[in-house]
């Protein structure tokens, strides 16, 4: 290997890394202990956060990181180093919960601070440039973030976080946490599914009649301008009408809740859908849709057979898309009663409780995350079949 | 036997194809040339009904193409294009599989009949079954699209200037192995092309079209010796003329009784190359062998170029 894996000239993002974790270190409090959840926090220090030893454990891991940021381009072993502190930091903000909290005190609450969250920034922007020059494939890159989420279960289920304020919170939900989940995770995936097939056709007959594209488009652009608090008003009237009659309700349609959050998650998942597909297929090259028809395909065949397969990779990040953008708004469903993890997070604001705001946010986060790296990695393995 | 009658194709006011008619003998070349937007692809699409004739009908072997189904028309008709049309998601293999495939073939014949395909086109299969078209060179996707419109042995090929996108080396192979395969499974083929050479080359018969009319239709010597109008005239160019001529002539055309020394050239070859050989050693004259290598006369410098000049 040409270049050489040890330096003198600091790495650009190492040396940004590396004071991030200066900043963390010696500036920043670790967690913040409150008395109980809505009172206002104290800082606490690493050192005053855990016992002396684990203290000098994690300040050691996160100094060697930033020595292996600035001077060591190898991206493995930057990956490596970033990882390690990961592992370090994470149990260490669970063990600093009982560390602070005085013994039989069941109010108080720990919350992680500033300089956990710049360490865990610094590890991950490590982390992620280092995945990033080591051009994973499609596979490595799922494969990575199954480790991820194993990592992050393991840290759940061991019950090393359970006593942070967050986990404080979700222990008293922890029904409606997963009731909530799984209403979220429905809203987002149905409504897309929905939209996929009423989409997908949709965009296969624009493609076909020219005539119609044009109308059919500009229609999903304005409903795509609307507002997503202003969209869920308007549906409330027709939904609310429908409702009136006895089959509608029996099928749970009301003018609000869970119905006018799916009809507009499905209204905003259709631009998306249905205008990727047109590109997707009017990017079939022309002459392999000359051949097609030339060699006797029938519409059916050839649509099935050549031009969807061709399409898929651009048809997929349309998917994509939708499926980061409903994950995020399904969260504004909870405001008309729709559920999901919105539920808590506005709870949260009205209690200004912090830690459930959070509860209802980092899950959201995380499995938009999720989706749009499988996602990706779907359309590179679709296009390398397709190139 | 095609027969194409009075096809005519217009677009609103614009006629493209304008009261064309020719024939087309079986196991023979037929090639369309004329300049871009004369009308030559739109007749060819018009023979498979890509393009569906204003007016005027086709004949295959007698019938009337309209009364059968497109897609079934199509799957008995060969297509190749400029570019060709590979799917890119489809290996080679399935490439060529596609017709017979629609055809429902079984898979044996199918695999039987792939393999054949590849070699006759000096592909190996072992290499190049599994092969995507982006892993081909311009001239192996040529072949493959080729193989890919024989595949259901159709009982014509239709050819959209199949060589437009190959670089001069790689066209005069790539016309030579047309022509060996044609000779070789007596297909029966309509050629699209704007390259006179090519035309000259491998037709039988060559039809000149200009602005959507067929303006002469027969063998290429009678384009050069009675060219039906002053276009056809300039597109096959007067300078050379008698070149031309010469190798679209065999040298048994001027065969000559009597002996003479040197190597003997063949009678099957092209007068062309003759003169060209009695130029290069400096003869008056030389023998003329036969396909067993037996010689059967002479041929000289002043009779080819009195045959030159008669024609």
């Amino acid at each position: 290997m040409a270049s050489p894996h040890w330096t003198l000239s600091p790495d650009r993002l190492g040396s940004m890394v590396a004071v991030l974790i200066g900043i963390a270190l010696y500036a920043a409090p670790f967690v913040t202990y409150r008395a109980n959840r809505i009172a206002a926090g104290a800082a606490r220090s690493i050192f005053e956060a855990l016992p002396p030893t684990t203290a000098f454990v994690l300040v050691g891991a996160a100094l060697s990181v930033a020595i292996v940021a600035i001077f060591v381009r190898r991206s493995i072993v930057r990956l490596a180093a970033a990882s390690l502190g990961l592992v370090v930091i994470a149990p260490c903000v669970g063990l600093s919960a009982g560390f602070v909290t005085p013994a039989g005190n069941t109010f108080a609450r720990v919350s992680p601070a500033l300089g956990f969250w710049l360490l865990g920034l610094a590890f991950s922007l490590l982390v992620a440039d280092a995945l990033t020059r080591l051009r994973l494939g499609p596979w490595a890159r799922l494969g990575a973030l199954s480790i991820a989420a194993a990592a992050m279960a393991l840290l759940l289920f061991s019950g090393a976080w359970d006593g942070l304020s967050i986990l404080k919170e979700y222990a008293t939900r922890a029904d409606s946490f997963w009731s909530e989940a799984r209403r979220h995770v429905l809203l987002a995936i149905g409504s897309l599914a929905a939209a996929v097939a009423v989409g997908l056709p949709l965009g296969v007959l624009c493609h076909r009649a020219p005539r119609l594209r044009a109308a059919i488009l500009q229609v999903l652009n304005v409903i795509q301008t609307i507002p997503s608090i202003a969209l869920f008003g308007i549906l409330m009237v027709p939904l609310g009408y429908l409702a009136a009659f006895p089959l509608a309700a029996a099928l749970g349609i009301h003018g609000i809740g869970a119905a006018p959050a799916f009809v507009a998650l499905f209204l905003y998942s259709l631009l998306p859908v249905v205008a990727n597909t047109v590109v997707g297929l009017d990017h079939v090259p022309a002459t392999v849709v000359d051949a097609a028809r030339g060699m006797g395909l029938s519409n059916r065949q050839r649509l099935f057979d050549v031009e969807l397969p061709l399409a898929l990779p651009v048809i997929l990040a349309g998917i994509r898309i939708v499926l980061v953008q409903n994950l995020g708004l399904a969260t504004v469903a909870a405001l008309i009663g729709g559920g999901g993890f919105g539920t808590f997070v506005f709870q949260g604001i009205g209690q200004t409780a912090i830690d459930l705001v959070l509860l209802g946010a980092i899950p959201t986060v995380a499995l938009s995350f999720a989706a749009a790296v499988i996602l990706d990695a779907a359309i590179e393995l679709s296009n390398g079949t397709s190139q | 036997m095609i027969e194409i009658e009075r096809l005519t194709k217009r677009y609103g006011d614009t006629t493209v194809v304008d009261d064309v008619s020719f024939g087309v003998e079986e196991g023979t070349i037929t090639v369309v040339v004329g300049t871009s937007g004369a009308g030559k692809s739109t007749l060819l699409r018009m023979i498979n009904r890509l393009v569906e004739p204003t007016s005027g009908r086709v004949l295959i072997d007698g019938q009337d193409t309209r009364s059968i189904p497109e897609d079934d028309l199509r799957h008995r008709i060969g297509y190749v294009i400029q570019g060709y049309g590979l799917f890119p998601h489809r290996t080679v293999a399935q490439n060529i599989a596609t017709v017979p495939r629609l055809l429902g073939w079984d898979r044996k014949r199918i695999a039987d009949r792939i393999e054949e395909l590849l070699d006759l086109y000096q592909l190996d299969p072992a290499e190049f079954a599994t092969k995507f078209p982006h892993e081909l060179s311009g001239g192996q996707q040529q072949r493959v699209g080729v193989a890919r419109a024989l595949a259901a042995r159709p009982e014509l090929l239709l050819m959209d200037e199949p060589f437009g996108a190959l670089d001069p080396v790689i066209r005069a192979k790539a016309q030579d192995d047309l022509l060996a395969i044609q000779r070789r499974l007596r297909a029966t083929i309509v050629l699209v092309t704007h390259d006179m050479e090519e035309a000259f080359h491998l037709g039988d018969r060559i039809a000149v079209m200009d602005q959507a009319r067929l303006i002469q239709y027969g063998p290429p010597a009678e384009l050069l010796t009675r060219p039906a109008e002053a276009f056809v005239e300039r597109l096959v160019g007067t300078a050379d003329r008698p070149f031309r001529l010469l190798s679209l002539a065999k040298v048994e055309d001027a065969l000559e009784p009597g002996l003479a020394e040197g190597e003997p050239v063949a009678a099957s070859g092209t007068l062309y190359e003759a003169l060209s050989r009695l130029m290069w050693c400096g003869r008056q004259d030389l023998p003329v062998a036969d396909g067993t290598g037996s010689v059967i006369g002479r041929v000289s410098i002043t009779g080819i170029l009195a045959y030159g000049r008669s024609a």
